[in-house]
């Protein structure tokens, strides 16, 4: 729907892609783990590998005293809701990663 | 000498001497037409055929609103005199406690000066001088609520950090873009808009699960200046609730094509404000050293009984449904307020207030409250936090969370009936991706998906490097926090003051 106003009402978006160069937002969310209330949003350059994504996340979230760094190593995964099985050595786009994807992991 | 019996003289009743002290303040405009006087009614689609029929219920004269305003407001600052003159500030029953008003004064003060802006406008703009006149009254309101909310609250920035910068604040801190963004949104809309967005939805529909909770928490806390405010304020509330409740009648009466718009707009600014004050449902309950009741039984009282059992059936008249996504709101009642301060607890070093781990008193009230639901908080959340603390550490988030694009809270609420699984909901408009925490927010987006693809989201604007740097020091920085403003609160300047105040020795560590 179109927003009624005295004009036509047309404004980009404040969190466009393309503020962000060679750069993405990028959701990750440990999902079933509240103890990080939400999943955190990061800026990653988009050529970044997978596996620097899951080495990030073995740091990341090790604020949690219960959490096993390694258990990552079989993490399954899903982008944007769909089920994926990463190619660690690609690139985040490439293992389909778009900007403000979602990134899920379960362990 | 005899004297001449007098006439009596001819009493007229309030409603005759109302209009007649009133009658010549409207006229009917000869060189231009209406549409050019008042030209921001008529995009929005309602259809008015009669301004006169907005009746204003209250009669007020300026003279009058003038005198019984001046009254009310002599007797607070004698109220804040005394309290300054008495170092009333000892006598509230813990500095935890005035984390609560840090949070009211950061949200709230600023944005009455917004209500005062907009009625302002309605005051000049509103065809109807019934309208007019109404919220010319409410406009003064708002303006002397700002006032005195900042005044009564002063007195505590002598003595507790997290008071000093709110101005800057509210237009900075993260915590604060939810309610700068909720007024903007109203600010932004039309005038019908604004009047169901703040006139009907936030202050009847809401109001009470908003100003009750604060200023009965002050009255259980010893804190007789916001508790005096609150009561200032009272009356004004009942007639910025009638002016909100005649303004969706008004509507509603006046053709039969505005009920869609005005349901759509009820059900956009229910969600909106509900989920605004998820911040006092985590206030209330974990906030407060001594509590008033729970969030879950405030919310049973002020809103599924007054608003759902009684203010509805009569809205019913008029073919209004209940808001949308009202049963989703229901549901929420035992996890809303948990949900909500573990997201202050792990931002709070990010923050203008500090928080902790609910002590042993705390959490025997949350288990008689919540018999079902804070047992698994405890459980998941919190004895977690608490092995951290025991191990010399304090748990923080170390990075920064998902944000909802409509409400800018912190995607942390959850799935209904799976209070362990965040909610996720995504839409795609024009190729790009936007983050919602619940069907509500994701509703309202794709209504007006242009209006809110521009929200300034504060974790967004922090990797645009648009708030001072990139690491937590810079934002910081930027934001205008200073040491003890947030973070923890156990050893915090505030808790050390108090107990050096009250004879005790700091407590190691």
């Amino acid at each position: 729907m179109a927003v009624k106003a005295m004009y036509d009402y047309d404004w980009p978006s404040r969190s466009a892609a393309e503020l962000y160069g060679d750069d993405q937002l990028v959701h990750v969310w440990f999902r079933g783990n509240v103890f990080f209330v939400s999943a955190q949003t990061f800026r990653f350059p988009k050529a970044m590998p997978f596996g620097e994504l899951v080495g990030l996340c073995k740091g990341f979230f090790a604020a949690d005293p219960d959490f096993v760094p390694d258990a990552m190593d079989s993490a399954s995964w899903k982008v944007d809701g769909q089920p994926i099985t990463p190619v660690l050595d690609r690139s985040l786009e490439e293992n389909g990663v778009g900007h403000k994807s979602l990134v899920e992991f379960t362990l | 000498m005899t004297v001449p019996a007098q006439k009596p003289v001819r009493k007229l009743s309030m409603k005759q001497r109302y209009s007649a002290l009133t009658h010549d303040l409207d006229w009917t405009p000869t060189y231009v037409t209406e549409d050019e006087v008042f030209p921001h009614t008529t995009f929005e689609g309602i259809k008015v055929h009669d301004w006169s029929k907005w009746d204003d219920p209250f009669r007020l004269t300026v003279e009058a609103y003038n005198k019984y305003q001046a009254e009310k407001d002599r007797r607070l600052y004698a109220v804040l005199d005394g309290f300054a003159q008495s170092q009333g500030q000892l006598g509230l029953t813990d500095a935890r406690y005035m984390n609560a008003m840090k949070i009211f004064l950061q949200g709230i003060p600023i944005h009455e000066y917004d209500a005062h802006r907009n009625f302002a406008y309605l005051a000049r703009y509103a065809n109807g001088p019934g309208a007019r006149f109404a919220a010319l009254c409410q406009s003064l309101d708002e303006l002397r609520h700002a006032q005195t909310e900042i005044h009564t609250l002063s007195h505590y920035n002598k003595y507790f950090d997290g008071m000093h910068d709110w101005h800057k604040w509210s237009d900075r801190v993260w915590y604060l873009s939810v309610p700068k963004s909720f007024f903007e949104d109203a600010l932004t809309a039309g005038p019908f808009e604004w009047l169901i967005a703040i006139g009907f939805s936030f202050e009847y529909l809401l109001t009470n699960l908003l100003f009750v909770p604060f200023m009965s928490g002050a009255a259980f806390n010893g804190d007789l200046p916001t508790m005096t405010f609150g009561f200032s304020a009272q009356s004004d509330e009942s007639r910025h609730m009638t002016l909100g409740l005649e303004a969706i009648k008004f509507m509603l009466e006046q053709d039969e094509d505005n009920l869609p718009i005005v349901q759509d707009w009820l059900d956009k600014w229910f969600w909106r404000g509900y989920r605004l004050i998820s911040l006092v449902a985590g206030m209330m309950d974990y906030m407060l050293p001594k509590r008033v009741m729970s969030w879950k039984e405030a919310f049973e009282l002020y809103f599924e009984e007054q608003m759902l059992g009684g203010l509805f059936k009569d809205l019913e008249y008029y073919g209004i449904k209940p808001p949308r996504h009202v049963d989703w709101a229901i549901g929420e009642k035992e996890i809303l307020s948990h949900q909500v301060y573990w997201i202050l607890y792990q931002y709070s070093h990010a923050a203008a207030f500090s928080t902790t781990i609910p002590n042993a008193e705390d959490q025997a009230w949350l288990e008689q409250a919540y018999p079902e639901t804070w047992p698994v908080y405890r459980d998941t959340v919190w004895d977690k936090a608490q092995r951290v603390m025991d191990e010399g550490g304090r748990y923080f988030n170390p990075g920064l969370p998902q944000l909802c694009t409509v409400c800018q809270i912190p995607m942390g609420f959850t799935e209904p009936g799976d209070p362990l699984t965040q909610c996720q909901r995504q839409s795609v408009y024009e190729g790009e991706r936007y983050d919602f925490c619940s069907d509500g927010c994701q509703w309202i987006f794709d209504r007006e998906p242009v209006k809110y693809r521009q929200s300034w989201l504060p974790v967004h604007q922090i990797f645009q490097g648009n708030c001072g740097g990139p690491t937590l020091p810079d934002v910081a920085a930027w934001y205008g926090l200073q040491p003890g403003d947030g973070a923890e609160y156990l050893g915090s300047p505030d808790h050390q003051n108090w107990l050096a105040w009250h004879g005790q020795a700091p407590q190691e560590g």
